[in-house]
């Protein structure tokens, strides 16, 4: 299909019906419900309904004293828990004024650039098993496999981390880390390569996705859209770049972006964002400065009263934290800014008028994590 | 008051009963049903490291009506919980649920003095057969939660048991 | 193309558009404008920043239950430059009411009613302000301070 589809309606007399996705539904992601008003095939209005995992990590963040919440920032978006640590410890730091040797920021970048790669290979998988391909989540959990073993043998979990702490991280590499890093990368550059020979430049992909829920850049600013959507629009949005925070602003990666807006190009970035995440971990590896991995903070640690900020590229955009503290032990205000929240909230609007089934390959395409909306 | 009597209990086709009982153990068809992190272990245990098709148990239906077990993979909360109720009667007899993670098991890391949203273990809502603990628990835990539930079935483990040296 | 901080400012300095305007160190704080508003500057202040090229990052509300006063916070990021810039605005407790985002961000409506969902904060003119994340018969504000443990 060429051209951007046009709401034709099927039967003509306007009758239209109301199909329920979720929020028990294979294509749905976990558990969002879509409230879907169809028209024949055709969607006239798709209305998410969220909260079916609301678990109060906001609340939780003002009840407890601020190292006690840390664990729960691995449990938003399980999928990249380090980028949500280190919102958090970022948040602290800035507000308490820690200094966070160099060592330890250096291993911050390795690690959560592993896990971005981690996150992206299983939204690959997922995105395509949506699309009816099964093989590839094959490929990716073996690859995704060895990521999990570099990072479980450093944080001692495989999935919701909890590695970074308020002025470092809690552990320094192991001896042999940095070799079977290398090696990984190594190994992951020609499986791109084959990922690329097996689905990406499949045709029938191409025929589902090329021109597929165009996203106009516009439309993400207006409801906050970023990450690989928004770079996806042609814009090129990266955390990384535009507030750079940690020890990004040393290192040399590019920015993917694709004009083309549609779901191709979303797709697009997240493979380009592979290969330059292995860059940046090839760079960090080599740059490692020695010394300790964590500075020196008070045992019982209050932020000054204050408004502070702290934003990270996490694997599905922009995601801040904002802690509002009122001079005591626990936050006052805890706001976790989730970039899947404003990703999905575009989806009433772009999924207009478009086929059941293309709304569901626009759905994947914006890489949803359900806990990452509720929160 | 007539006391219903189960016919089952007195009746018995042993061989028979025995053979079901070993064909459901090794082919159990559990429900798609991702909730939060744990379903991402969920998904691990299906991948090619730990292939739970060795165990028979890799078949995951996405309809309650073609499934048998029920692995209940995250927090459940209180929007969800009717939605799961239904789908737990949706299933068909023989059924059995399979809590996994703390959440499932009892609310885990989001229980806390007057929360409001997290439903506070799953049996609350259902009977549980397995419970697998972990925050999430690893693949090979589920794996084991799968034998174990073929254990119950059956009445003898199959496979030998991991002993830590 | 990417405004500079100062055009912002200007902005801003217009008669009764904002009750005060303060630059802020981007290191310390994490954004480099703090602009407080009355509720009714809010709207306003979306359209100067939409103009100017500025997304909508979040909203999200603060109970000041010792100042009896409601907060909310409206956070803008910058595609193409690395302004951060934070409009706040009070209203007293008892009568929380804002005006709606939605018709220059459409993207309020879900922040918003989720604002409305953990404060009881009210958003006029707001086309739909039913439960978000709470269940729908839902009729308690959770992040509210007097409930507080």
């Amino acid at each position: 299909m060429s051209a951007p589809l046009k709401i034709e309606p099927a039967t003509g007399s306007g009758e239209t019906f109301v199909l329920n996705l979720g929020p028990q539904h294979p294509a749905a992601h976990g558990v969002l419900r879509v409230k879907m008003t169809m028209d024949g095939e055709y969607v006239m209005r798709a209305e998410p309904v969220i909260g079916y995992i609301h678990r109060m990590h906001e609340k939780m963040g003002e009840n407890r004293p601020l190292a006690h919440f840390l664990p729960n920032t691995g449990r938003v978006d399980y999928l990249s828990a380090l980028h949500y640590n280190h919102a958090f410890v970022g948040a602290v730091e800035r507000a308490a004024k820690l200094e966070v040797p160099p060592r330890a920021e250096f291993i911050r970048v390795i690690t959560s650039e592993l896990n971005r790669i981690s996150s992206h290979l299983v939204w690959w998988s997922a995105f395509l098993l949506d699309l009816g391909g099964f093989t590839p989540l094959l490929y990716a959990f073996d690859d995704r496999e060895k990521i999990l073993d570099l990072l479980e043998g450093l944080t001692g979990s495989r999935l919701t981390y909890c590695y970074f702490r308020f002025g470092g991280v809690v552990e320094d590499l192991d001896p042999g880390f940095a070799e079977r890093t290398r090696k990984f990368i190594a190994e992951m550059r020609p499986r791109l390569k084959m990922y690329r020979q097996l689905v990406t430049d499949n045709i029938i992909l191409r025929k589902r996705l090329e021109h597929i829920g165009p996203i106009s850049p516009d439309l993400c600013l207006k409801y906050g859209a970023t990450g690989p959507v928004i770079r996806g629009s042609g814009v090129s949005y990266d955390v990384r770049r535009a507030e750079p925070y940690s020890v990004y602003s040393q290192l040399d990666f590019d920015v993917p972006t694709f004009p083309e807006s549609d779901s191709m190009a979303r797709y697009l970035v997240r493979m380009e964002e592979i290969v330059q995440s292995l860059r940046i971990v090839e760079q960090a590896l080599d740059k490692l400065p020695d010394g300790p991995v964590l500075g020196k903070v008070p045992r019982v640690l209050k932020l000054p009263p204050g408004d502070y900020c702290y934003a990270v590229e996490a694997a599905r955009g922009r995601h801040m934290v904002r802690i509002v503290s009122d001079g005591k032990e626990a936050a006052y205000r805890l706001k976790l800014r989730t970039p899947s929240f404003s990703n999905l909230s575009l989806f009433e609007e772009a999924s207009k008028g478009m086929l059941l089934a293309d709304a569901l390959a626009l759905m994947g395409s914006l890489d949803l994590v359900i806990p990452d909306i509720d929160r | 008051m007539e006391t219903p009597v189960d016919t089952s209990q007195i009746v018995k086709f042993a061989m028979l009963d025995q053979l079901l009982d070993l064909s459901r153990a090794n082919s159990l068809w559990p429900l798609t049903f991702g909730l939060a992190c744990c379903a991402i272990e969920m998904m691990a245990a299906g991948g090619p490291r730990f292939d739970i098709s060795r165990f028979g148990a890799e078949v995951f239906r996405p309809s309650p009506r073609q499934a048998d077990l029920m692995i209940v993979a995250g927090t459940v909360n209180k929007k969800m919980a009717p939605a799961i109720k239904i789908l737990y009667d949706q299933m068909l007899e023989p059924k059995w649920v399979i809590a996994m993670g703390n959440c499932a098991i009892s609310g885990g890391p989001f229980v806390f003095p007057n929360q409001y949203a997290v439903v506070e273990g799953v049996d609350k809502l259902f009977p549980v057969d397995v419970y697998i603990p972990g925050c999430p628990p690893r693949p090979e835990a589920l794996i084991e939660g799968i034998l174990t539930l073929e254990q119950k079935l059956t009445g003898k483990r199959r496979w030998p048991v991991v002993k830590s040296d | 193309m990417s405004p500079t901080l100062d055009q912002i400012r200007e902005h801003f300095s217009g008669p009764g558009l904002a009750l005060s305007v303060t630059p802020t160190e981007h290191a310390a704080k994490g954004y480099h404008l703090d602009v407080s508003v009355a509720p009714a500057g809010i709207v306003p202040a979306a359209q100067a920043l939409y103009a100017l090229g500025f997304g909508l990052d979040a909203i999200t509300g603060v109970d000041w239950i010792a100042q009896n006063e409601m907060e909310v916070v409206y956070d803008y990021f910058h595609p193409a430059s690395p302004l951060r810039i934070v409009v706040r605005s009070r209203a007293p407790r008892d009568n929380p009411e804002f005006p709606t985002l939605s018709d220059v961000f459409p993207g309020a409506r879900w922040h918003e009613r989720e604002t409305h969902d953990f404060f009881g904060i009210r958003f006029a003119g707001h086309p739909n302000l039913i439960p978000l994340l709470l269940p729908e018969d839902a009729d308690y504000h959770p992040l509210r301070k007097e409930g507080a443990p």
